[in-house]
């Protein structure tokens, strides 16, 4: 029994595998899936996700920026505004990406909530990739 | 027959246009392809969008949104994408054909400046007027989806429809009239929605309860804004691709008739210049004849 994990955003079909678990980060915190799980639909948040494979294939990390997962018979649909490997993580452009925003934040104090909101998760996002590509060394 | 010099000058400028014309070809043909490829990689991401909300919906039955009520439509709000500059054969006058068509009052929202133009012109009821770029960003189009949604919410409209030319391949677009709010029928938009992308990746049947988290009314509550957005943009981008579409067709058809017309003004060219060199031989002939 396995699980078949697909993560999809707007640009593209990011991943697409047969899994032993996923670790998702929702709005209510982590939530670990096992096969056989109940079907479930939930929101997902900024963070990582764990997709884990038993024996040789060791665990895929992954930075996703909110969104959606699906849970229904054994497979698990996630369906995010960002999502990214660790590999294809560039810090350097993340890193700057992060200044940008942040300086924005500071510099104009009345911006719009939507452009404020925009910003925000922009800079959690990027906080989340950071952290996932430091780690990893 | 016209003289040569005449000739010439309308050759070059056949040329030129025929250069012009193969340039915009070229640049539409290029931008065509990434917003082809926009649309078509945005589509997986709507299918399976739909299919949460077909799934929602049907296990969250009598869940209450703003989003989801039949209301008495007074005043229907209409979104019209068209394309911001002209040039590219009948796509935005099929568009307005469509508006032309529509019944009972209304209000205009439009992205692109051809359909603001067009509406402004037929005295329609304008409220806003968006531009967006070739891109077609996310973040671009929210705003105009976030200001239509605003109207509709404080019930100064009560429908949000979208006329956009859909895209069906480089040389088909046909153009529609989508309604996209109040959606009182989920399932079936889902499965016209399924039937369309061409995407059957339906979720394996499971029949027990549906869990939801935080719950149902909540993930409705984010769901549908966020499944509005993000359709709406998946049609700005199939506009998208429709404009370069269509523009590459129109503009491949002016480069060929420039083609064509060269090949004659040439022939005519050639066969004045010949004329004119056998009546000049004609002419030194008979002054030669005439002096001898």
């Amino acid at each position: 029994m396995s699980l078949t994990l697909e993560i999809v955003t707007p640009e593209a079909r990011v991943y697409s595998d047969t899994v032993d678990a996923v670790v998702i980060p929702t709005v209510e915190g982590e939530i670990g899936i096992l096969p056989g799980h109940i079907p479930l639909l939930t929101q997902v948040a900024n963070g990582e996700l764990v997709a884990t494979r038993t024996g040789s294939g060791g665990s895929q990390y992954l930075a996703v920026g909110g969104g959606f997962a699906q849970i229904s018979g054994d497979k698990v649909s996630v369906l995010a505004e960002h999502a990214c490997s660790e590999d294809a993580i560039d810090e350097r452009a993340v890193e700057e990406a992060l200044k940008r925003a942040q300086q924005q934040i500071e510099e104009s104090k009345n911006l719009d909530p939507q452009q404020y909101e925009h910003l925000q998760n922009l800079v959690s996002y990027s906080g989340v990739q950071l952290a996932l590509k430091r780690r990893s060394r | 027959m016209a003289s040569t010099r005449d000739i010439r000058r309308r050759i070059k400028s056949v040329k030129n246009t025929r250069q012009i014309t193969r340039a915009m070809e070229l640049v539409a043909a290029s931008k065509m392809k990434r917003a082809q490829q926009a649309t078509l990689a945005g589509r997986p991401y709507a299918q399976l969008m739909a299919q949460m909300l077909a799934s929602l919906a049907t296990r969250a039955d009598g869940a209450q949104h703003p989003f989801l009520e039949k209301r008495e439509v007074k005043m229907r709000g209409i979104l019209l994408l068209t394309t911001n500059i002209g040039l590219c054969g009948a796509l935005n006058a099929n568009l307005f054909k469509l508006v032309g068509e529509v019944q009972g009052a209304a209000k205009f929202v439009a992205i692109g400046r051809k359909g603001a133009q067009y509406l402004a012109r037929t005295k329609r009821d304008l409220i806003a007027e968006f531009v967006v770029d070739d891109r077609a960003s996310f973040n671009d189009v929210k705003v105009a989806i976030e200001f239509m949604t605003e109207r509709f919410l404080a019930g100064e409209i009560d429908t949000i429809e979208v006329i956009y030319p859909r895209f069906k391949n480089t040389l088909v677009q046909t153009p529609l009239l989508r309604p996209i709010l109040p959606l009182t029928n989920v399932r079936d938009f889902a499965a016209t929605l399924e039937a369309e992308t061409g995407v059957c990746g339906a979720l394996p049947r499971d029949d027990r309860e549906m869990l939801f988290e935080p719950d149902a009314p909540r993930v409705l509550a984010a769901l549908l804004p966020f499944y509005v957005n993000r359709f709406i943009h998946q049609l700005v981008l199939s506009a998208k691709a429709s404009e370069f579409s269509a523009r590459m067709v129109a503009m491949k058809t002016a480069k060929d008739n420039a083609s064509k017309l060269l090949d004659d003004l040439t022939l005519e060219y050639n066969k004045a210049r010949q004329a004119a060199i056998t009546q000049e031989i004609l002419e030194i002939a008979a002054a030669q004849y005439v002096a001898a």
